[in-house]
């Protein structure tokens, strides 16, 4: 089953979707509109990107210090909380053990996240972004 | 809650407490880990940036959609490969992957700061 419908079948996640690395394009199911979707990946994206250049400069500091590269992040609200694995997302509510339990879901199902999301979030910057990243 | 009491948490490899401004004030680190204390001050300054940051998308999200319950914010969460850390305005905790528990961290960090 799709990510996004799986997660979307857990009592308590109110959306879920997904994004290209590129930023032009997005997918979504729940109660949020067309328009709210795009902002949400938008804003999924953008955080992505700056975790990801934060872990660049950990990592520089503390070769494999385990940190690097960032699989998601976890913004956890009064009542809500958006979880951001790899180019999926979902807003779910704060009730108990469904944060821990589409965490691992998305874990277990985006499996881990390479080193080339870097070069797939910058890839409009243009130019050789490679060699410029690494 | 304190960080010793941080570090029992399922898997905690550290555990912080900094300043408004992101610097280190105290801090453990379980004995083998590849994290420093100086990968610490900089994750303490990333989680001063990151919750400003959470907390401007969060106010902008439920002003222009009407959907409220993130405010105010009870914490972030940067999940690396083998770790992910926890933090909220004041505290945070680094636990490994393969045991972490988010909801306990969550609910540990916002003792921590009431401490």
């Amino acid at each position: 089953m799709h990510i996004v419908k799986q997660l979307m079948a857990i009592p308590g996640v109110i959306a879920a979707g997904e994004f290209a690395y590129r930023g032009d394009r997005f997918s979504y199911e729940g109660a949020l509109t067309a328009e709210f979707a795009r902002m949400a990946s938008i804003l999924c994206r953008s955080n992505t990107m700056s975790v990801n250049m934060q872990s660049e400069i950990f990592d520089s500091f503390a070769e494999n210090c385990g940190c690097r590269p960032v699989q998601g992040w976890i913004v956890r609200g009064g009542q809500a909380t958006v979880c951001n694995i790899g180019n999926y997302f979902a807003f779910i509510e704060n009730r108990p053990e469904l944060l821990n339990d589409v965490m691992t879901i998305m874990r277990a199902k985006v499996g881990d996240i390479g080193d080339d999301l870097l070069v797939s979030l910058y890839a409009r910057i243009g130019g050789d972004v490679k060699e410029a990243l690494y | 809650m304190n960080l010793d009491q941080l570090m029992d948490l399922p898997g905690a490899l550290a555990a912080f407490s900094y300043t408004d401004k992101g610097d280190l004030k105290d801090h453990r680190v379980r004995e083998g880990s590849e994290i420093t204390a100086q990968v610490l001050d900089l994750l303490a300054h990333s989680c001063v940036a990151n919750m400003a940051v959470a907390t401007l998308e969060a106010r902008g999200w439920e002003s222009l959609t009407g959907q409220k319950g993130f405010e105010p914010l009870q914490g972030f969460s940067i999940v690396g490969l083998e770790w992910s850390a926890v933090v909220n305005g004041k505290c945070g905790v680094v636990m490994k992957n393969r045991d972490v528990n988010y909801e306990a961290a969550f609910n540990a960090i916002q003792a921590c700061e009431a401490a």
